[in-house]
């Protein structure tokens, strides 16, 4: 009867009330060291900076790029407006070949790269997550099998599958079908030939979480394995998680863009940046520079700072780093 | 004049919230071939007085204060070189993970001739012939062979003994030796202190034993002293603290050994946990914890009394042995 | 008090809740198929090499007692208490829980057992899932056991193990992160308690923790086990612990059990030579304790098992018999059971 006095007094000194979630946040790691980084900092304004471009892109667009009555062909090849000689006012960063604007395409394009990228790696994920948690958890001969399909996936190059499998689609079901579907097959198919990156990182953080004494303790309880699997292993390999992902949409944009640049991507009707870059390239000889260059600019810029942020998010999630 | 004299040494980590002081006052002497037991919980600051008397307190953490005379040299301001020459040479230290001192892609020949060849001037050849004296010392059985090996290649407890080879290489006055048992079986922890006792006493090597284990202090060290929040409160001779300790956290200490209660009973705990340094309560930082708390606790920092052989950092001390003193009289 | 309550259970025929019976464990060390194909004398042969973790082991564990496991690393102990608790499946003998054989059971079947049964483990900064709220930890056990129940009932018995356990009720919105050591293993008690359980295994509870604290868990541990009548099978390498806490004690080497006795009948005359010799080995307080009796050489790897007894290549005592045959249990004068020829022979 004593035990609850005793041991009630034995109160440690944690503070009454239990902070909210914003308050716990401000305690991590990783606000401090984000505070502290300009490079992140400077990284994350520059892309929440695309989102709100591709988000609010037909609001932005003083154009709509897809509707043909706002294009006169007798705009085209308008050079960026600071250009005192030729430049027009209403176009500042100029137009392109058929005589849209430059900055409303960029802007729509923007969005369709980002759309394409994100679904792309949502997709990557999803199944690449389920079978890295799979492999990893059950082991033995499951792992070996899903792990050697995970190998001969990665033997093929992205590019090559895409190629070929757009090529495919394209020389079989015509050119209109493939335009209206393109978006659809460019998520499949960049999801799809990506996910061992996903499924060997999940596996390999699996194998370690596996062998923590909180697993065997969710076994002793009783719990069903898909429970274990993704109530309990699942949210702690979320920090490998986020880092690949956003590498892993950077690199998404990129595939999309090569191949919208090889004209196995998105049609000209309506141009990812990729797309734009490639539809520029033959006039950048004829001085029709800023048709290629400023979407390639823009390309960059993205993928360099999605990287850089991926980057900061390892170093920050990496448990090593941040115990000493 | 002590070998090693510690004088009001202070160590402070600067952290997000504020400096904080892993250390205060802290005051001690050691003599050749002496063997001193720093006892204590995590958190009580031992391991930082061990790093701290090689001066190899790393960023965030700096010596705030005070001075580590060792041979009347000041070790809190010497320059990286005059270090260099101290540690390993003069004053050696053992971990408890032995990996954290073996290279696991070097042999331990190596790594011993490595060390022998950094410090002195002398050939490959020599170096090679002291390393496996040095082997022998520690009673690894056919050293010749063994020091080919890599360390990959020991059991947990011929590791140890390796490491103790390795700080012994130099003959070295002192050994800081950081829970070097703690991840060691019991039957091999009694035999590698019963080494390290032996090792001591023939080369007149002092000792710095770092352990939470009273038991351990108890049959290696001479001298013990016992830390709490970063602060030493009681040191003395070994046998007068085990056998009547003053402090009263140092008595619950002992009082909850196992081995100190009736089987079956309950044990008798001290409540509470150590305050993390950021919270150290005003007063005497035992004082949530303990059972004989007066105003006086709570409010002054207690200053250091005699006490038969004893330092203690107590307000009560008196008390409490006049209290003592009249139940056995009674 | 002790005394009375171990008499008390041998007058009334002690009831067995679990029977460990020619229990063998070994794992695969050999990787996969195509590692262990070797090129031996011009042909291919597939090799496989094991750990004998566990080579038959019988025990009973009786209800009410507190049965203690020790030995040093490797030796076992460890793998026997995840073969009961069903983490691990045996590769011979078998495993009953009042008389009904549990080892091989599948999930579903086991989820009866594991309302009775329940863990507690060693490290506390692992055994919690960091992701989860104290909460959300201890109310899944109880949903999942009792899922007709309210969630008024059900916070309400974790509020009852919280309490019970020393941990303020209000602090069940926190993570596991920011409770201390000695914390955290009472929540990780209060998990296993939290569906009444009659049965609990608990693998080295307290080694990870400070000497104050260890007091504190091991009172709380002793206070459970009288108030809600536990039967506890305790895994340690701590004699000192063993001592104080223990009905009785099996000492395990290399897989095997040397010796098992009452608490009291070890400690006043351990028989087996390497009780005796872990025994001397425990640092004490006191100035005169007895000679420290040092062993020949290092325990032999689980992966080649010495033939014979498996202690006998450091055994003082050892003859040929020792190296030849593998001793049996034998139940001494005192009450105990010592697996060991020399104390047959009446040798030691």
């Amino acid at each position: 009867m004593t035990t609850e006095n005793q041991t009630s007094a034995n109160k440690m000194p944690v503070p009454e009330k239990a902070p909210s979630a914003w308050e716990r946040f401000k305690e991590t790691h990783v606000w401090h060291s984000f505070i502290k980084d300009r490079v992140a900092q400077i990284s994350l304004t520059i892309f929440m900076g695309y989102v709100i471009m591709a988000l609010f892109a037909p609001a932005i667009a003083p154009f709509d790029p897809y509707d043909p009555t706002q294009i006169d062909i007798m705009n085209s090849e308008l050079p960026p407006s600071w250009d005192e000689e030729m430049g027009d006012e209403q176009f500042w960063l100029g137009t392109d070949a058929q005589g849209r604007d430059l900055w409303s395409t960029i802007l729509y394009g923007t969005r369709i790269s980002l759309t394409i990228g994100i679904c792309a790696v949502l997709l990557q994920a999803t199944i690449g997550i389920i079978i890295g948690l799979i492999a990893g958890y059950r082991g033995g001969r499951v792992d070996n099998i899903l792990m050697r399909f995970a190998d001969v996936q990665l033997s093929f190059s992205t590019m090559m599958v895409a190629i070929v499998v757009l090529a495919v689609f394209q020389a079989s079901f015509g050119t209109e079908l493939y335009q209206d579907l393109a978006r659809i097959m460019l998520v499949l198919v960049i999801g799809i030939a990506e996910w061992p990156q996903y499924a060997r990182t999940i596996r390999a953080s699996v194998l370690a979480e596996k062998k923590k004494e909180y697993v065997d303790a969710a076994r002793v309880m009783g719990l069903g394995q898909m429970r274990i699997m993704f109530r309990h292993i699942l949210p702690n390999t979320l920090s490998p998680i986020l880092v690949i992902s956003t590498v892993q949409v950077a690199n998404a944009i990129i595939s999309e863009a090569s191949l919208s640049f090889l004209g196995l991507g998105m049609p000209v009707s309506q141009p990812s940046l990729g797309s734009l870059i490639s539809s520029g390239f033959e006039y950048i000889f004829s001085g029709a520079w800023w048709i290629t260059v400023i979407p390639g600019i823009v390309l960059v810029v993205l993928v360099l700072v999605m990287n850089l942020l991926g980057d900061w998010l390892r170093d920050v999630l990496n448990p090593k780093l941040y115990k000493g | 004049m002590p070998l090693l004299e510690v004088k009001n040494l202070e160590v402070s980590f600067g952290l997000r919230s504020g400096e904080v002081k892993a250390l205060r006052n802290i005051n001690f002497t050691l003599d050749r071939g002496e063997r001193l037991g720093l006892v204590g919980e995590s958190g009580a600051g031992k391991s930082v007085l061990g790093f701290s008397i090689l001066n190899l307190i790393s960023k965030p953490g700096r010596i705030s204060g005070g001075e580590i005379l060792f041979e009347g040299k000041n070790l809190a301001d010497m320059s990286p070189e005059e270090l260099r020459d101290v540690r390993g040479n003069r004053i050696s230290m053992i971990f408890q993970d032995p990996m954290m001192t073996l290279n696991p892609v070097l042999t331990i020949g190596q790594q011993m001739i490595e060390c022998l060849q950094a410090h002195r001037k002398i050939s490959k050849e020599n170096a090679r012939t002291i390393a496996i004296q040095k082997l022998q010392q520690v009673q690894i059985p056919s050293p010749e062979t063994r020091i080919d090996q890599y360390p990959y290649e020991l059991s947990g407890g011929m590791r140890q003994r390796v490491v103790i080879a390795i700080g012994l290489l130099m003959d070295p006055d002192i050994i800081i030796a950081d829970e070097p048992t703690t991840a060691l079986d019991v039957t091999i922890q009694a035999e590698i202190m019963e080494l390290m006792v032996e090792l001591c006493e023939r080369n007149n090597v002092a000792l710095i034993l770092i352990t939470h284990d009273l038991g351990v202090v108890s049959q290696v060290t001479q001298k013990a002293i016992v830390m709490y929040a970063g602060r030493i409160i009681e040191q003395g001779p070994t046998r007068e603290i085990i056998n009547d300790a003053q402090h009263p956290y140092t008595q619950g200490l002992m009082n909850a050994l196992p081995q100190m209660a009736i089987p079956g009973q309950r044990l008798n705990q001290i409540r509470g946990a150590m305050p993390s340094l950021q919270k150290i309560p005003t007063g005497c930082a035992f004082n949530p914890r303990c059972d004989y708390v007066r105003d006086a606790c709570t409010q002054q920092l207690p200053g250091y009394t005699a006490s038969g052989n004893c330092q203690v950092a107590c307000h009560m001390v008196a008390e409490l042995k006049q209290a003592e003193q009249a139940s056995e009289g009674a | 008090m002790t005394d009375s309550k171990i008499t008390e259970q041998t007058d009334q025929q002690p009831e067995t809740l679990v029977q460990i019976r020619g229990l063998y464990k070994k794992f695969n060390i050999s990787g996969d198929f195509l590692d262990q194909l070797k090129f031996k004398g011009g042909k291919i042969v597939r090799e496989q090499e094991f750990v004998h973790a566990i080579n038959g082991v019988n025990l009973d564990i009786q209800k009410g007692e507190a049965l203690c496991v020790v030995g040093e690393s490797g030796c076992g102990k460890s793998t026997v208490a995840r073969t009961v608790m069903g983490l691990i499946t045996p590769s011979a003998g078998s495993i009953s829980y009042r008389g009904e054989r549990i080892d091989d059971l599948d999930d579903k079947q086991l989820l009866p057992y594991r309302k009775k049964m329940q863990m507690i483990f060693q490290n506390p900064y692992a055994s919690l899932n960091p992701r989860m709220t104290i909460a959300q930890t201890l109310e899944e056990p109880v949903r999942l056991h009792n899922p007709d129940w309210s969630a008024q009932q059900v916070r309400d018995k974790v509020h009852e193990v919280m309490f019970s356990v020393g941990i303020d009720p209000s602090w069940g919105e926190r993570f596991a992160h920011e409770f201390s050591g000695g914390q955290r293993q009472r929540i990780s008690i209060a998990r296993a308690l939290a569906v009444d359980p009659e049965f609990i295994v608990a693998d080295e509870p307290i080694s990870a923790l400070d000497v104050s604290i260890q007091a504190q868990v091991l009172n709380l541990l002793m206070d459970a086990q009288e108030k809600r009548n536990l039967t506890y099978l305790f895994i340690t390498h701590d004699l000192a612990v063993v001592e104080h806490f223990g009905t009785r004690v099996a000492v395990m080497y290399l897989g095997s059990l040397c010796e098992l006795a009452p608490t009291k009948t070890l400690f006043a005359k351990p028989r087996h030579p390497y009780t005796q010799a872990l025994m001397s080995a425990i640092p004490r307080l006191e100035d005169d304790r007895p000679p420290h009796i040092k062993l020949q050489g290092e325990v032999p790897t689980p992966v080649n098992l010495p033939s014979g007894c498996v202690f006998h290549g450091r055994c003082p005592y050892a003859n040929e018999r020792c190296k030849q045959e593998i001793p049996k249990l034998i139940t001494t004068d005192e009450g105990g059971q010592v697996a060991c020829h020399g104390v047959e022979e009446g040798r030691i």
